[in-house]
Parts: structure tokens; sequence; C-alpha cells
């Protein structure tokens, strides 16, 4: 035991176990939470304090497997061993016991001290699932603790039992495979060099390069080490012949077999209480057409919602901000002060007021849906659309998750397993309009136009999608491996988990967007009463006054939309030098039409490019600015010539 | 007062959508007729793909075809060959498929692709 250092906790669970839940209710707001498999996609580091005592706990992705051939699932697997964890905390959903062994099983093999959080076993009891905690600690080996982590239920007793595992230690051995598994992979362990770099233990050395069929290790060992390759060709041959079956099915049915039969020795299944309310209604949201008009409808509704919540408090909240800016111009007159004053007050009363009144709903409706269960169920039904896209219905998951932030929908781009799609889908996702992005089409077109516009203009996106996806995947010459997506039993949230990720998204806005808006705001300020936006609007304006026929002024906006977007609202009225009441006698609909195209879709914001850049590639980051700028300088045209018809 | 126009607002929004979705209801029940006959066909020889199955009958899948990708993530999902399985739901157009693990109680949704590469054949009922 490292007794000077603070010992590393790590959390492991296959998706949508509740893993991050209970993850948070022992770190505070610290992960989001999801119904939905994959969604925590980043990794979560949080110190807490168990009675006295510092832990490093540490919050994974959700992952199936330990599978060293899938992307997602081989990032876990280096973190663990990155980590040098002195416990497991194995999340394990316990209505789905028998393939959530699965992966317990496996992490068996590494021998790392664990324990067994049995978690949802209030909804194991409605599925009709009794299990017994004591009988599978003693088949698994492990401490199992039984919790419900939505009501906070059994984590004292876990948080004890780690305490207890960490400073007394705990021998873990993994469960053994059937005879003439076990025999050919005693054989290559044997061969192993002492120098060899070994992962937790020998044994599971061996058992990851038999799995590891197509990667790129295999060449390595072919020249670093070919006796070694030569002996572990012959066990993946030996166990594919004896099995008929390619080596790593082998392996895999043999965790199988193994979880099935803890399952099965560890708890009572009682049959036909499965047909349910529940079941009745997941039914009807699944069937192949009312589940889609039910679709349209949440979506409509969604739309709605936010939109009759936003509208009326925008307007309640512009009077006080109005008058205030009156009171400066009166006060101040209009030097430097004044601009640098009303930039401070208009970058923070445009958050307060025309930001937030669209954002908070959306947001909180968004985490709804995804804690319902429903956005999966959304992927199911738009499958049919997207593939004809090119690229199926997983990627209507990071779709979805891009309307309420373009950037955590690129992270969700990793649950796509080929290359091909997660290209098409990043490139894609910057045409989606985000939260920001509908915040100007609400504020401006619906506004000012009326809410059959902002519709009209959203529908016109999502169509713009449809049809660049089919351009762009014209590029692939291969076609999309299609779907594989795991569709969550239908949860009834709790308010405190939705509001909880309501406030963590928000929390992220807060931190990261207002105070770019409000230095922004005074930059811009200041840039006025210097007159060096008129040199930013000089250079544009052969773009900005005679192509899209915009006033000049909105030039230097649009420098500032590529920070965030909602910044470019807020700098088109600060620009212009008018409230936003008075908009329409600056600037005519069809100037307010030209203009929402440009910004919506002209160049990813600054953080989308980032993320786009970190996970995909600096190539498909550049590729997709110039797709972005592209498309938006064509249909910001092209709405002009319409529009002036 | 608000709420009325709210929901007039939201009706007025709809309707058009819902007529279109009536006329989709009419050319789907078409296509419905005919796969149902495919389906008695197919019945008859028992081994068919999962999208050829008939729905909310129990099935045994017999082989997973297929890539080293797409299988490994239909083991990891908690699929595999002698399992049983059960098609609860179609997507419209030849959509993606809904199926479910009678044993583990676990949902996936399938792209048809994926779902003609799992064979399967009709267990009698007892």
């Amino acid at each position: 035991m490292k007794n000077n250092k603070k010992p590393v906790v790590i959390f492991i669970g296959q998706p949508n176990c509740g893993k991050s839940t209970l993850f948070n209710a022992i770190a505070g707001l610290k992960a989001e939470t999801s119904n939905f498999p994959g969604t925590t996609v980043k990794h979560t580091h949080s110190k807490v304090n168990v009675e006295g005592r510092i832990l490093n706990i540490i919050d994974l992705p959700g992952t199936y497997s330990l599978n060293p051939a899938d992307p997602a699932e081989k990032v876990v697997l280096s973190h663990v061993f990155l980590e040098k964890p002195d416990l497991i905390i194995n999340v394990v959903d316990a209505s789905i016991l028998g393939r959530s062994l699965e992966l317990t099983v496996e992490l068996l093999e590494m021998k790392y001290p664990m324990i067994v959080a049995l978690n949802m076993t209030d909804l194991a009891e409605k599925k009709g699932i009794e299990i017994y905690p004591e009988k599978l600690a003693k088949f698994l080996g492990v401490p199992v603790i039984p919790t419900i982590a939505t009501h906070g239920r059994g984590i004292k007793e876990l948080l004890d039992k780690a305490l207890m595992v960490l400073d007394e230690g705990l021998h873990v051995s993994s469960p053994s495979w059937s005879k003439d598994v076990e025999e050919r992979i005693e054989k290559l362990t044997k061969q192993l060099p002492e120098d060899f770099p070994v992962v937790a233990n020998k044994r599971f050395t061996a058992i990851k390069m038999i799995e590891a069929r197509k990667l790129l290790f295999n060449e390595m060992l072919e020249e670093m080490n070919p006796s070694l390759k030569k002996a572990l060709d012959e066990v993946r041959m030996e166990l594919e012949k004896a099995h008929n079956a390619p080596e790593y099915e082998v392996i895999s049915a043999e965790r199988h077999h193994l979880a099935m039969k803890i399952f099965e020795e560890s708890s009572k299944v009682y049959r036909g209480k499965r047909i349910s309310l529940e079941k009745r209604l997941d039914d009807a949201l699944m069937h192949p057409f009312f589940g889609y008009i039910v679709l349209l409808i949440v979506f409509l509704g969604f739309f709605f919602v936010i939109f009759k919540i936003g509208n009326p408090l925008e307007e309640f909240l512009l009077v006080p901000l109005e008058s205030m800016r009156q009171w400066l111009r009166a006060e101040i007159g209009s030097g430097l002060f004044f601009h640098l004053l009303d930039g401070l007050v208009q970058g923070i009363g445009g958050g307060v007021a025309i930001v937030l009144p669209f954002f908070v709903p959306l947001l909180f409706l968004m985490s709804f849906l995804e804690d319902v269960g429903y956005l999966a169920r959304a992927g199911y039904l738009m499958d049919t659309f997207m593939h004809r896209l090119g690229i199926h219905g997983k990627s209507a998951v990071p779709f979805i998750l891009g309307f309420g932030c373009n950037v955590p929908a690129v992270v969700a781009t990793r649950i796509l397993e080929s290359r091909r799609d997660r290209i098409i889908t990043s490139l894609l996702i910057p045409f989606i309009p985000c939260a920001a992005r509908t915040t100007i089409i609400l504020a401006l077109i619906a506004f000012y136009l009326g809410p059959f516009w902002a519709l009209g203009f959203y529908v016109f996106n999502i169509l713009l999608v449809a049809v660049l996806g089919r351009i762009i995947s014209l590029f692939f010459k291969t076609p999309s491996p299609g779907m594989i997506l795991e569709i969550p039993s239908l949860k009834f949230p709790s308010l405190k988990s939705v509001l909880r990720k309501t406030y963590f998204q928000l929390k992220s806005f807060l931190k990261f967007a207002w105070p770019i808006l409000i230095i922004g705001s005074i930059a811009l300020g200041l840039f006025q009463s210097l007159g060096f936006d008129k040199t930013v609007n000089l250079i544009l304006s052969p773009l900005v006054e005679k192509g899209l026929g915009l006033p000049r002024e909105l030039g230097v906006t649009l420098i500032f939309g590529f920070l965030r977007k909602e910044l470019s609202l807020i700098m088109m009225l600060q620009a212009l030098g008018t409230s936003y009441n008075d908009l329409m006698t600056v600037v005519s609909k069809g100037q307010i039409i030209v203009f929402t195209v440009f910004i919506s879709f002209f160049i990813p914001c600054l953080s989308t490019f980032a993320i786009l850049w970190k996970e995909v590639g600096k190539a498909v980051a550049f590729i997709s600015a110039a797709l972005n700028t592209g498309v938006a300088i064509v249909l910001s045209l092209a709405a002009r010539v319409v529009l002036s018809w | 007062m608000y709420v009325q126009s709210v929901w007039d607002d939201f009706i007025a929004f709809s309707s058009p959508i819902l007529i279109f979705f009536s006329g989709l209801i009419i050319i789907k029940n078409n296509v419905n007729e005919n796969n149902s006959q495919f389906d008695i066909q197919s019945e008859k020889e028992k081994m068919m793909s999962l999208a050829q199955a008939p729905p909310d009958t129990p099935l045994k899948i017999v082989e997973i075809f297929g890539g080293h990708g797409v299988r490994r993530r239909l083991f990891a999902l908690g699929f595999h060959k002698n399992d049983l399985v059960e098609l609860d739901s179609q997507g419209l157009f030849r959509g993606p498929i809904l199926v479910r693990n009678l044993t583990s109680d676990i949902s996936v949704a399938l792209g048809r692709g994926i779902a003609q590469k799992i064979i399967v054949e009709v267990v009698d009922e007892k």
C-alpha cells in the first residue's frame, strides 16, 4: 500500500449502469450523468474526503468490455494502467446482471483489489430479478454492495467497504475458464520473457495479446520478438481450430458463459412480470408510425416550450436593461467611458436577458429527454432517414446533442465505431443549430418575423444537413458498417438529476462564454470609441456590404461570432447602436434573414473548432471551417437574391 | 388565455405534419402487406436473417456473420450464438429493427445491414 500517496479509486462500469450517478453522489456536482449509452466520454477526477481520508476518485467512460481493438474501449483500458488503481469500484446494473458481469469477470482478470457496486437493485426487483449479494460475492471473490445511486442508498456501506479494502488489501483471483483454453493461455504466459512490458499480470497480458489480432502491436512483435510472435500465432490457431471460431470469439464466449453461470447461481428470475405499463409505452414510442408522430410532437413541443418560455421572459428582462442604457447615455454622454460602461452593461445584460431565457429551458428539456432514455429511441427512429444520408441512426445521438451544444456533440462521435462515420458526422455537426444559434434564430427571426419563419428556418437547416451529408458521403467509398445501439430501459428521471445536469451545462456557459461575452462587449465598446471597428468593417465591407447587402457596421460582429455565436447577436445591437426593440428601424426583415443565415452557418465557433481539432484531427477541423464558411457565403448570397425578388 | 394561444399555435404548427404522416401510414401499410407474405414463406424454411424474421416470436440466433468489429460489438452487448431473441419493432420503410434478448432483457437497435448478417431460426413454442 502506498501510505503517503492518496489512494486512487477507479469507477468502471458498462454504459448506462448509473456509474456517473453513483460517482456524483460521492463526489458532488462533478460528472454529467445520463440515460444514454456512451455520454460520459471524458473521464472525471475528483478528490473526496471520506472519514478524514482523501481519496482520489476517477470516473471512466462506460465500457462494455476492455477490447483493445475498439478506440473508445482502448482509452478506458489504457487509463486503468495509467492511473494504477489501488481499488476498482465496478458498478453493475443489477437489472441486466448477466451481461454486466461479463465486464466484471474481465476486470477480475487484472487482479486489482475490487468492489462490485450492485446498482439499480430497485429496477431489478421491478423486473422480477432477485439477487443474492452474498452468493454473488462468493462466486466473484470480491465484496458486493447493493446500491440505489439515485436515492443515495448503499453509498455509505460502499465507502466503508472501500476504506476497509484499501487498508487491509484484498487478494483477487481470476476465475478460470475451460481447461483447454486455460492451457493455451498458460502456454503463451510461459513464453513471455522477463523484461516483457506486462500489464496487470502475465495471464491478463497474454489474454489481451491473443485478443488483439488486428492491432499494429502484432507487426511490432514480429520485429522485436519473432519467436514470441510465432508462439502467439500458434495459440491463436489452436484456439480457432479447437472451437471452430475466431480466437476473440472463443475468449468472449468463455467470459459470457462464466458470467451467465454466476448470474444463474446467484439470482432468481420470476418471469411474466415484464408486461407492464412501461413496456406498452415503449411499444408505442418505438412503433413504426406512432413512434414518428411522437418524435415529431416531442420536438415541436420542445421548440414551442422553449419559445413560449423564452420569449415573454426575454421581453420582460429587456425593459430594465434598456432603461439602464438610456440612463447611462443621459448621465455620462458618449465618451470613451460611456462606450466601456455600455459594453459592460450589454455584455452582462445580454447574457441574462437574451441568452439565458432560451438557453436554460433548452438545457433543461434536453437533459430531461436524455435521462428519460428518449434520445436513444430517437436515434433508432431516425436511422431510417439517416441511413439515406450515408450515415446511421447512431449519428443521430451526436446530432441531437448538437442542438444543445456542438462541443459535446463532437466528443460524442466517439460512440461511432468507424472512422468514416465519425468524420462525416463531425463535419455535419457544425451545421446543427446549437442552443446559441437557436437563441439567435429565436431572438431575431421568431421575434421579428414570427414563429413560422423560425420553424421554416429550422426545417431548412435540417434539410441542409441532409443534403450536405449526402454530398460528403460521396467522398467515401466504403459504405457505413451500420448501426448497433443499445436502447436503455425507460426511466423516470429524478428532478434532482435533471436539474443537476442543467446546472452543470449552464455553469460551463457561465464560466467560459459569459466572460468572453462581457470582455467582447467591452472590447467592442473600446473599438468603437477608438474607431478600430471601422477598419475591420472596411476590410470586410466587400463581403458584408456589397455581397450580403448588410450595414457595414456588422462586419466586426462576425469576428466575435467566431468566439461564441451568441456574441454576434449582442454585438449586432451594439454595433448598430440600437436597442433590441428598435432594431427594425435600422435593418429590414430581409437583412435579418441574410444575417442569421450567415451567422448560423459560417465557421464553427472557436470551441467547436478546437474540439474538432482535438477529436478528429487538424485536417477535419480546417475542412470543416472551410466548408462552413463556403456554405454560409453561398447560402446568404442566395438568400439575399431570393428575398430581393 | 395564454395557454389557449400556445395550444392554438401548436395545433396550427403540427396539423400539416400530421396530415403528411397519415399519408405515410397508407404507404407503409402497403409495404407491410408485402413483408408479411415474405415472412410466411421463410417461416417454413425456419432459418432466416433477423431482417426477415417475424415479429414477437421467440427466435434463436444460429450464426452471426460480419466483420471482426461488428461481431465483437454484438458479443459485448450481450448477443451471442444460441441466445433467444425477439423482434420488437421495425422502423419505417425498411429502417432499423429493434431486437430484445429474452434471456438478459437487453434491447438493441440494429441497422438493416447488420440485421441481415444475423441468422436466426424460429423456436417452436412448447
